[in-house]
């Protein structure tokens, strides 16, 4: 808000611009109200409620206890940190893992290959399905009886891989969900990527050619660099969508087993809804507010700079 | 050459997970549990999809949602474009101040205001009613919205309206006769997206939705798996038809989809 000032300064024509404001209101005011109501407001109840202690319940007391939930959360809350350390490497395998896989298959679908098209809906379908129903799917993959794991498993001769109770097994549950939000996530990726590299210059990389560059260096030295627009957003969804993680892991193993596939965004539902914890709830969600603000104000005045 | 290979190979491993998922779902308990994997089904067993349909309240629910993208969608658009329209067209004093305060909540995580909107639901009384959750996601859909129509409007020559003011029309004609026709790419495309996004949420039904009866089809998939956790079958049969709606949607207009998915999101 430090900026308001400023901007009032610069304003040199006031009496004009006044009824602009009012000419706006009517298209305005609709959104701001939805906006308001249903964003912002529940946004700062929850920052609100998370200092006070509360069951959620109509009638039972709100206790103001300042800190209290944070400090709870923080050093008593075992949980917390399995969540908060869950979140932390869905984010950061989030970044590694699909995106060279989306990067990958758009340059692969840029060329002019037969059946192009349907290998991009191939690649891109997985995107548009309802993550629980993706979650559903998964599941079924995964049953250490009759699932296409062990089905694969067995028809490979792995024996290895046989009898693995994929979403049972505290230590890599969380990993076998992750394979699901990869199937799910590379094709989104894959598009904005394909739309990326539509706007790189065929010049560059022709003249690259001329001046001997192999198909390596090409990409290396002319298609990357022309995609770094591409990759901030890339970066920047693939952060929101990644600590925001909920429905997959809700559909496939509710947070455990053990509480070992637990993350911020279900811990925060959890402990307001289940565990009736609104004031710990709210903390947790205080804390993926922060965490995602941390990324995304930075980015937004990035953006607001490059647009002048 | 061998990008295709390469691609195929990539593209049949892709295919593979739903691939099982429709053969499973034609499979009767016997094939399920008594033949291989890879089999296919001795004789399709379409019974597994009659019974996710009956005891799973399919029809209710896909009902249900039906009626919550009806109104949501093409509300939520029409708030979203003129909301949008103001801050490009008309541009008042502090018109960047408010577009970035929308935008930012495209990037909020739902599920920070998941404890509230319940609450207001409830003091509200529209739990379990669709309102409960057309006004939220109305509200959460704006910020992305906005910010690709705000966009696209921006493109659109200001001689158009300043000749159209000329000709003494309204804020109001002007966005709905000038505007708004020219944005058609721009609406569809975020129409068939949002759409999308409306039949598939969870999170916030999963709060605002407590009754069955009451329940979009998310929930009902939901549902019916922690239910009948071992009616393979059937589960595979549910999840194949709680996807069909959006699969249609999908590949009768991808073309505007994948468009408007990212109209804005990437600027060369």
């Amino acid at each position: 808000m430090s900026s308001v000032p400023a901007m009032h300064t610069v304003q040199t024509r006031p009496r004009r611009r006044a009824p602009r404001l009012r000419a706006a209101l009517p298209f305005l005011a609709p959104a701001l109200l939805a906006y308001v109501a249903f964003v912002v407001f529940p946004m700062a109840e929850s920052i609100r409620l998370s200092f006070f202690e509360w069951s959620g319940f109509v009638g039972a007391e709100q206790t103001f206890v300042g800190l209290a939930n944070y400090v709870r959360l923080f050093t008593q809350d075992a949980v917390f940190w399995t969540a908060f350390g869950n979140s932390v490497i869905w984010v950061a395998l989030s970044l590694v893992i699909p995106m060279p896989i989306s990067l990958t298959l758009a340059v692969a679908l840029d060329r002019r290959l037969p059946g192009r098209a349907l290998f991009r809906t191939v690649f891109y379908v997985p995107g548009v399905l309802a993550a629980i129903a993706v979650a559903n799917m998964w599941r079924w993959i995964y049953n250490p009886r009759y699932g296409v794991s062990e089905g694969l498993a067995q028809a490979l001769g792995l024996e290895r891989l046989q009898g693995i109770q994929w979403l049972g097994n505290a230590d890599i549950a969380l990993f076998a969900v992750f394979v699901a939000f990869v199937w799910q996530a590379v094709g989104t990726n894959m598009v904005l990527f394909l739309a990326g590299l539509q706007a790189v210059p065929p010049e560059l990389s022709e003249a690259a050619e001329l001046d001997g560059a192999g198909a390596w260096q090409r990409f290396w030295n002319v298609t990357l660099p022309s995609l770094r627009p591409t990759m901030v957003v890339v970066v920047v969804l693939t952060f929101i969508g990644s600590i925001k993680v909920f429905d997959l892991i809700v559909g496939m193993t509710g947070g455990g087993p053990a509480q070992q596939t637990q993350v911020l965004a279900l811990w925060s539902y959890q402990q307001s809804f289940t565990n009736h914890q609104y004031g710990v709830g709210n903390a947790v969600a205080v804390v993926l507010l922060v965490l995602t603000a941390a990324v995304v104000v930075p980015y937004m005045f990035w953006t607001a700079r490059r647009e002048r | 050459m061998l990008w295709w290979v390469g691609i195929f190979i990539a593209a049949l491993l892709w295919v593979l997970p739903l691939g099982f998922v429709v053969i499973t779902s034609l499979k009767d308990e016997a094939d399920i549990l008594g033949t291989s994997l890879f089999s296919l089904p001795s004789v399709p067993d379409w019974g597994n999809y009659l019974e996710a349909l009956e005891t799973g309240g399919l029809m209710r629910s896909a009902g249900n949602s039906l009626l919550v993208s009806m109104i949501k969608v093409p509300l939520g658009l029409l708030v979203s474009a003129s909301a949008a329209f103001a801050l490009a067209r008309i541009r008042f004093q502090y018109s960047g101040v408010v577009l970035a305060v929308i935008a930012f909540g495209a990037m909020v995580p739902v599920q920070v205001a998941l404890a509230p909107l319940f609450q207001i639901m409830l003091a509200t009384d529209l739990l379990n009613n669709p309102l409960g959750l057309i006004l939220p996601y109305i509200g959460f859909g704006l910020p992305y919205q906005v910010f690709i129509l705000y966009g696209f409007f921006r493109q659109i020559p200001a001689e158009l309206d300043e000749s159209a003011v000329m000709d003494g029309a309204s804020n109001a004609r002007l966005f709905f006769q000038i505007i708004l026709p020219l944005a058609r790419p721009a609406l569809a495309a975020l129409f068939i997206l949002d759409f999308v996004a409306t039949w598939n949420e969870f999170g916030i039904a999963l709060v605002v939705l407590q009754q069955q009866e009451s329940w979009t089809v998310p929930l009902a998939v939901q549902g019916f798996q922690s239910q009948f956790t071992t009616s393979y079958g059937p589960i595979n049969a549910f999840t194949l038809m709680s996807i069909v709606p959006v699969l249609i949607v999908y590949l009768m207009f991808q073309r505007y989809f994948i468009r408007g998915a990212f109209a804005g999101a990437v600027k060369g």
